[in-house]
């Protein structure tokens, strides 16, 4: 299972390289260009952001300074009414002076009013003779008893000559509902002497106070004003308002005294871009923090990108997956066809198809295979010819010296005036020559074959003698197979020639039979024998003046292998003092 | 590669179907959204403890049965109610107005007469016959009822009883008096006890307005459009009778409403004419349980026509041509308009008394109140009710209202009563022109 599967990766090794380098390119071209992008587009993204929120904050600082001239104004205007002193001072009176009093009061607050009439402010005053007035008590929902104890109250007689703007919530009661308010105060104190009569209280809701502001923020980007204290007394985030920042107060302070165009910052974790200015005459800071990962997410659709990117990586890679498994699979089939050729054998044309690449190489390759194919049967040709016409040389070339010995032993009959003798010699040797001199490759019968070998013999007797006998015992049933010319004579001229150096007489037996189906030449002596093992083949080519031809044992032997293959040749086993038997294997050819 | 094109087309098919049934979704979702099944009505009005509780009990009543409205309440400063009226309405734009306003009587016509086509007609939504006559002339305009009538502005005099005792009088003593009489116990009291008789706000002559109408007449003549000031008889003695109660000493001054009320609940003055909307403002000082009485409003003691019978504020709902009309108009009818129900539980609640005749069957309205010592004082009112005179309150009260506080002072300050109503009428007819 393992190793199946190693050889699928092996075999795919080239699809397996070349899909994780595209895989690995493309994502990481993808991650790096939304890396860039995002980070780029941020970047402006925050860089106009903080330009255009500082003239953001500008335009608030104006609007909120135009409320604050017009309480300004109005606590001048109050702080100068001598009714107003004298409502507040008065400590008793009958029906009519107090009504007086209290006519002049309001005819004054009413003009007061309209100073801060676009703005939806409620103003309270109090006085020390414990008299109140309010033109709307519902901004900031107090009793004359809670006011008189109030933190508010307590921190505008410590700084009488300040307008403070403090931050109040006054919890929901049974009458009113939760109020959350900003409020500006003052006391009312007599310029020459010092002498505080009253305090003054501009009430403005929160929620009315949030619209100098408000539609300015947005998602992420948000509005705090702090008080001197680190108080956020507005906030376009509710859930801040009220709240003491002492670390956003610091930091506003920071961007202030070191008049900076923004500042990042890292708070409860979240990355934000603060831009504040501080408000002198209110003792403010106007904060704008910008929550980067809302302002921006909300601009650009991190996620959206993302899944975007994603989405085409993965189309991409498909393709990718696709096309080069399709290139790269036709490309390892050649190779794997090819690999297995080179081992095996030439016939196998591999497979063409695939990509158009694929289909040239696998053409060029078969082409390849079938020149080479033309090559080697032309070299193999071209050998066997070669090996033939040395063969057909050889056998033509009867040696002189065994014509000349022969001619000169029949001289001798003449003289000696054995003339028969004489004349079958000589018919022996015509006979003889007949048979060799023509075409080598010719097979003849192996009746015309003994008809040689009993020839040959007999000019041999004649020559040497009759000590050695030769005897033929060929199957009848073999006489008409038909065997290349001249392939037994080599071994009985071995025979002769070798076989007998020691011993002086001796026999040779030629045996001829079908054997399965081969056919069985068997050239056995009885003489000196040799030590050699049966796949030595004696090579007696040199110095032999006696032999009739140039063939060879050795010549023999691969002459039959080259006409009829391995199975077909020559086997010798030999044994020293015992003989020599001599064993020629060819096939079964009629004639 | 002929293989992967038919591929590729199918993934951008199916990325762009994806793509456009996000849309949709959407699509359906704003449509959803925008057709809106539920309405929503929005409602101003002004006094938490009154106006803003009892359009609470007409919502809880009315939204189990309706859930395709809501009713969104918003509290706003009477002034600022008017303030935003006028400018939203003089502009043509009705952006940012609500579905149904509170406005006051006295300004009703102000209004209507105005932007006669910024009000939508209730004439078909409740019958003007089931509710006081008094208060049909101020919400309707030209043949057509544009105002729901809501709470009654019905006068009486809230007297603590304790104090009469202890100056030697008995309630007994203060039913059906004259101003003068009026004035002759305060001082007793004053007297007897150093408290004050009345708390009086100098800039707010409400009580000189009670007085004019109690004898039928008002700062304007029948029209609505002409001052009526010099040569008023009645408005002449309610100024003489304000003056005597300075001149007595016997007057609390107060600035504001909240003053006002706790010049009361504190116990620092014993007595107040006004309307019974005030009920709610006494039996919050719950430690005086007992200690007060309702009587009848004193009469003019020169004026013949005068009755012990006037009113005070009082205001009506009101449906603004804006969308959503026809389910506000259907929300008042349902609810101020015919549930005799609600307005049971308006007066055990809240203690305020609506001006729908038939609630006055109900049981609710025969109870006795425990505070008033088991004074049966919604019928009280309501037989009240039944005697206030008409008056046309025109569409200058307030204006009219403004020129007679400065002039009042003026009055107080030693002016001779008849210069004072003659340069009154002067400033008031070049104004009103």
């Amino acid at each position: 299972m393992i190793r199946r599967l190693c050889d699928r990766f092996r075999n795919n090794r080239l699809f397996v390289k070349m899909f994780l380098v595209m895989l690995l390119s493309i994502v990481a071209v993808s991650i790096a260009i939304t890396w860039v992008t995002l980070n780029t587009s941020e970047r402006l993204f925050m860089q106009t952001f903080s330009i255009t929120n500082s003239k953001v904050l500008t335009q608030i600082e104006t609007s909120i300074g135009s409320l604050n001239y017009s309480i300004v104004l109005a606590t001048n205007n109050m702080l100068q009414s001598g009714s107003i002193k004298s409502f507040l001072t008065e400590s008793s009176g009958n029906s009519k002076s107090i009504a007086r009093t209290y006519f002049g009061m309001n005819q004054q607050m009413k003009r007061i009013t309209s100073i801060v009439d676009a703005y939806e402010i409620g103003i309270t005053i109090t006085g020390n003779n414990g008299r109140s007035f309010a033109t709307d008590r519902s901004i900031w929902p107090l009793t004359d008893s809670e006011l008189i104890v109030h933190p508010i109250t307590e921190q505008t007689l410590k700084e009488p000559k300040r307008l403070l703007y403090q931050f109040d919530y006054v919890e929901p009661s049974e009458t009113s509902a939760g109020q959350a308010s900003i409020v500006a105060s003052k006391a009312l104190m007599e310029r020459t002497t010092g002498f505080v009569y009253g305090a003054m209280y501009f009430s403005i809701r929160e929620r009315e106070f949030k619209r100098l502001y408000e539609t300015y923020t947005s998602l992420g980007n948000d509005v705090v004003i702090l008080n001197g204290k680190g108080m956020i007394i507005s906030s376009n985030r509710a859930d801040w308002i009220g709240q003491s920042d002492p670390d956003l107060l610091a930091k506003a302070r920071e961007i202030v005294e070191q008049s900076l165009e923004y500042k990042d910052v890292d708070r409860d974790g979240r990355d934000q871009l603060l831009i504040s200015k501080y408000l002198e005459s209110l003792d403010l800071y106007l904060v704008n923090v910008i929550d980067k990962k809302t302002a921006i997410g909300q601009l650009m659709d991190t996620r959206a990108i993302v899944l975007i990117v994603i989405a085409i990586v993965s189309i991409a890679l498909l393709i990718v997956f696709l096309i080069s498994g399709r290139l790269t699979k036709s490309l390892s089939r050649l190779v794997k066809q090819i690999s297995t050729i080179s081992k095996y054998d030439f016939d196998h044309y591999v497979t063409v198809g695939g990509s158009y690449e694929t289909r040239q190489l696998g053409q060029a390759f078969n082409a390849m295979l079938d020149e080479l194919h033309e090559y080697v049967d032309e070299l193999v040709e071209t050998q066997r010819r070669q090996r033939n016409a040395e063969l057909e040389a050889l056998q033509q070339q009867i040696n002189p010296h065994f014509l000349y010995n022969t001619l000169a032993s029949v001289k001798f009959m003449v003289q000696q005036g054995s003339k028969e003798k004489a004349a079958e010699t000589i018919n022996a040797l015509i006979s003889l020559l007949q048979n060799s001199i023509s075409n080598v490759s010719e097979t003849i019968t192996i009746s015309q074959e003994l008809v040689n070998m009993r020839n040959y013999v007999f000019i041999n007797h004649v020559r040497y003698g009759e000590k050695i006998k030769v005897n033929y015992f060929v199957s009848p049933d073999c006489m008409g197979y038909m065997v290349p010319k001249l392939i037994i004579q080599p071994f009985i001229e071995n025979a002769f020639f070798h076989g007998f150096n020691k011993k002086s007489e001796g026999h040779i037996y030629m045996l001829v039979a079908q054997e399965g189906n081969a056919l069985v030449s068997e050239i056995v002596d009885n003489g000196d024998g040799m030590a050699i093992t049966p796949e030595q083949l004696p090579d007696q080519s040199k110095g032999s003046r006696q032999l009739f031809t140039g063939i060879g044992v050795r010549n023999v032997h691969e002459r039959i292998k080259l006409l009829y293959g391995d199975e077909y040749g020559v086997s010798i086993m030999s044994e020293l003092g015992e003989g020599t038997k001599v064993k020629i294997r060819l096939p079964l050819i009629k004639g | 590669m002929k293989k992967l094109l038919p591929l590729l087309v199918v993934c951008v098919m199916i990325f762009t179907a994806c793509a456009s049934n996000a849309d949709n979704k959407n699509e359906n979702a704003g449509a959803g959204n925008a057709g809106g099944e539920t309405t929503k009505v929005t409602v101003w009005a002004w006094d938490p403890n009154f106006n803003i509780k009892a359009m609470n009990f007409a919502k809880d009543t009315y939204a189990p049965d309706h859930a395709d409205v809501t009713i969104d309440i918003i509290e706003n400063a009477q002034n600022d109610i008017v303030q935003k009226l006028n400018t939203g309405l003089s502009s043509g734009t009705t952006k940012g107005l609500p579905n149904i306003v509170l406005i006051e009587d006295y300004r009703a016509q102000s209004f209507l007469q105005a932007y006669p086509d910024a009000f939508y007609p209730l004439t078909d939504v409740f019958k003007t016959e089931d509710f006081a006559d008094y208060k049909i002339g101020p919400t309707s305009f030209d043949g057509k009822q544009y105002g729901l009538p809501f709470d009654s502005g019905v006068t009486g005099l809230y007297v603590r009883t304790d104090y009469l005792e202890q100056a030697g009088y008995t309630v007994a003593d203060m039913q059906d008096i004259t101003w003068d009489k009026y004035i002759e116990i305060g001082k007793a009291v004053k007297e007897k006890t150093g408290k004050d008789w009345i708390s009086l706000d100098p800039n707010d002559l409400g009580i000189i307005r009670v007085m004019a109408q109690s004898a039928g007449s008002w700062y304007l003549k029948e029209d609505g459009k002409t001052a009526d000031i010099a040569g008023n008889a009645a408005l002449k003695e309610a100024m003489e009778t304000y003056k005597k109660m300075m001149d007595a000493n016997i007057v609390k001054i107060h600035a504001d409403w909240s003053q006002f009320v706790a010049n009361y609940n504190n116990g620092d003055a014993a007595s107040v004419p006004t309307g019974n909307w005030f009920t709610p403002s006494i039996t919050a000082a719950a430690d005086q349980a007992g200690k007060w009485a309702i009587v009848p409003l004193p009469k003019l003691t020169n004026n013949e026509k005068s009755v012990h019978a006037s009113n005070l504020g009082g205001s009506s709902w009101y449906v603004l041509n804006v969308p959503g009309k026809e389910k506000a108009a259907d929300f008042l009818g349902a609810t101020f308009g015919s549930n005799v129900e609600l307005y049971q539980k308006l007066v055990t609640e809240i203690g305020a008394i609506g001006t729908y005749k038939p609630a006055a069957e109900g049981e609710a309205y025969k109870a006795g109140n425990e505070f008033f010592g088991g004074q049966k004082i919604v019928t009280d009112f309501a037989t009240w009710t039944a005697e206030i005179p008409k008056v046309n309150y025109g569409m200058h009260t307030y204006a009219v209202e403004d020129i007679m506080i400065v002039e009042m002072q003026n009055y107080l300050n030693g002016k001779a009563i008849d210069q004072v109503l003659e340069d009154a009428q002067k400033q008031a007819d070049s104004q009103l022109k």
